[in-house]
C-alpha cells in the first residue's frame, strides 16, 4: 500500500500542475520540450504584455549567438515573485525554455509551460509560479 | 464584511493537520499532499458563505474542466455553425492559437488593439470587481481596462454605439447571482484567442454566481443571429477569490509591441509559411 500511493500523489502533484498551468499556446514555439540554455544576460526588458531576456549563449566552437527569450508580463511575473531587478546585464544564468519550432535562437519561458525557469549560478530561481496563491497558504502553515 | 482569512486558513490547516496525524498513526502520511490537492481543487474546505449582493475583489479564472475546440483564452463550448457574414471573417483571420494557429498572424492584439469583451475575461490575468452606487465595475489588468456594468435600473439601449467593451446592465436576480446583459461591442474584436468573431448586435447574458465566498460558477451564453446560427453556450467557468493579488497597469503599448516583435516574433515566424505583421 505504502509503495504503490507514492506515484499516486506523484501523479496528482502532476496532474494538478498541469491543469493549472496549460493556458497558454504560442505556436511559433514548441512547448512539448524544455531545453537548458546557458548564458550571460545582456538586457532584461520589463514592459506589457511580453518582459523579454536577452542573452549571450556560447555554442560549442565557442561562437556567441545571441537569443531573445520571450517571457509573461509584468502583473504576472510580478505576482510570481519577479521585480524590473530581477535580472540585470552580466548575470550569469541557466534558462530552461521552450525554442522557436523553426530553429531560430528565440524562445519562450513563462506561466503558460511548467518547468520553464531561470538559475543563476548561485543557485537562485525564478520560476512562475503564482505567490498570491501559495502566501494564502504558507502563511498560516500552523 | 470583513473576513479573517487567517483565522480561516488556520481552520482549514488545523483539521488537515489533525486528518494527517491520524493518518501517521495508519501508516499512511505520505498521502498528505493528495489531500492538500484534492481538497483544494475541489473547493471541499469552502471558506465560508456567500455575502449577499457582493461581487467584489480580485478574481481568477480556472481552468476549465472540459476541452473544446475553441477552449484557449476563448469562451469554448460547443460552437454552433456560423453564417456566411461569420465565415468570410473567420476565413481571413489568422490566429496565434487553436486548431488554426500559425506564428506571426493577424490577431488584433499583436498591435495592442484593443480585446474586447468577452476575450479580455479569458486572458490569464486576474480581474477585480468593484460595486458604487449605480454600477458594477469590473477592471482588468490588460490595458488597465474599467467595463461598467450599470445597476441603476435602465434598460440596454436600442442602438448603441459599437463600443469596444459595449455597454451593459446588470442586476441581482437573487442573493448571490448578479446577471448582466449587453450589446453594442465592436466587431473588430475577436471573441478569443482562437479567432471567432461577432458582429456589433451580438447580446450577451453572463450570470456570475457567487457560491460561496471564495467561488463564483460563471456561465455566459452569446447571442448573435447575425454570426452564429444557434445561441453560442460557452463553457461554464468557476472564479476564484484572490484576495493577495493586485491588478496592475497592464497596459499593452504599441511601439513596445512593434519593437518585441521585430526581436522575438519575426525570427519565430521566419520560414514558417506565415508573414507576420508590421
Amino acid at each position: 500500500m505504502k509503495k504503490s500511493a507514492r506515484p499516486l500523489a506523484l501523479v496528482a502533484l502532476l496532474v494538478s500542475a498541469g491543469v493549472l498551468f496549460a493556458h497558454h499556446g504560442n505556436s511559433a514555439y514548441d512547448e512539448t520540450v524544455r531545453v537548458p540554455i546557458k548564458g550571460t544576460v545582456t538586457e532584461f526588458i520589463w514592459t506589457n504584455p511580453h518582459s523579454q531576456i536577452y542573452l549571450d549563449v556560447k555554442d560549442s566552437s565557442g561562437k556567441v549567438v545571441k537569443w531573445g527569450i520571450e517571457t509573461n508580463s509584468p502583473g504576472i511575473l510580478t505576482r510570481a515573485g519577479w521585480t524590473r531587478r530581477s535580472l540585470k546585464a552580466g548575470d550569469e544564468v541557466t534558462i530552461t525554455l521552450c525554442p522557436a519550432k523553426n530553429g531560430q535562437p528565440v524562445a519562450y519561458i513563462g506561466s503558460g509551460d511548467p518547468g520553464t525557469k531561470v538559475v543563476f549560478a548561485d543557485g537562485r530561481q525564478l520560476d512562475f509560479v503564482d505567490k498570491t496563491v501559495e502566501k494564502t497558504v504558507d502563511k498560516t502553515v500552523p | 464584511m470583513r473576513i479573517d482569512l487567517d483565522k480561516e486558513h488556520r481552520s482549514l490547516w488545523s483539521r488537515l493537520g489533525k486528518g494527517v496525524r491520524r493518518w501517521q498513526g495508519m501508516g499512511l502520511a505520505h498521502l498528505a499532499p493528495l489531500v492538500l490537492i484534492l481538497s483544494i481543487s475541489s473547493g471541499a474546505n469552502a471558506q465560508g458563505p456567500a455575502p449577499k449582493h457582493d461581487l467584489s475583489g480580485v478574481w481568477a479564472l480556472q481552468p476549465a474542466h472540459e476541452t473544446s475546440e475553441d477552449d484557449k483564452q476563448s469562451p469554448g463550448g460547443a460552437i454552433p455553425p456560423m453564417t456566411a457574414w461569420a465565415k468570410a471573417r473567420y476565413d481571413l483571420e489568422k490566429p496565434g492559437y487553436g486548431k488554426r494557429a500559425a506564428p506571426g498572424g493577424n490577431d488584433p492584439i499583436l498591435e495592442c488593439d484593443p480585446m474586447g469583451f468577452p476575450r479580455i475575461l479569458y486572458f490569464p490575468t486576474p480581474f477585480e470587481f468593484a460595486q458604487i452606487s449605480n454600477r458594477v465595475l469590473q477592471m482588468f489588468e490588460r490595458d488597465h481596462v474599467v467595463r461598467e456594468i450599470w445597476t441603476d435600473g435602465r434598460a440596454l439601449p436600442s442602438d448603441p454605439d459599437p463600443l469596444w467593451y459595449g455597454y451593459s446592465v446588470g442586476k441581482w436576480v437573487d442573493d448571490t447571482t448578479f446577471v448582466i446583459e449587453s450589446t453594442g461591442y465592436d466587431d473588430r474584436t475577436w471573441l478569443g484567442a482562437a479567432g471567432f468573431p461577432h458582429s456589433e448586435t451580438m447580446r450577451l447574458e453572463e450570470r456570475y454566481q457567487r457560491v460561496d465566498r471564495d467561488t463564483i460558477n460563471f456561465t455566459l451564453k452569446i447571442d448573435d443571429p447575425q454570426a452564429y446560427t444557434q445561441p453560442w453556450i460557452a463553457l461554464p467557468r468557476v472564479l476564484k477569490l484572490r484576495p493577495r493579488a493586485e491588478i496592475r497597469q497592464g497596459y499593452c503599448v504599441a511601439s513596445e509591441e512593434q519593437a518585441f516583435t521585430k526581436r522575438i516574433r519575426e525570427p519565430g515566424a521566419l520560414n514558417t509559411g506565415t508573414v507576420p505583421k508590421n
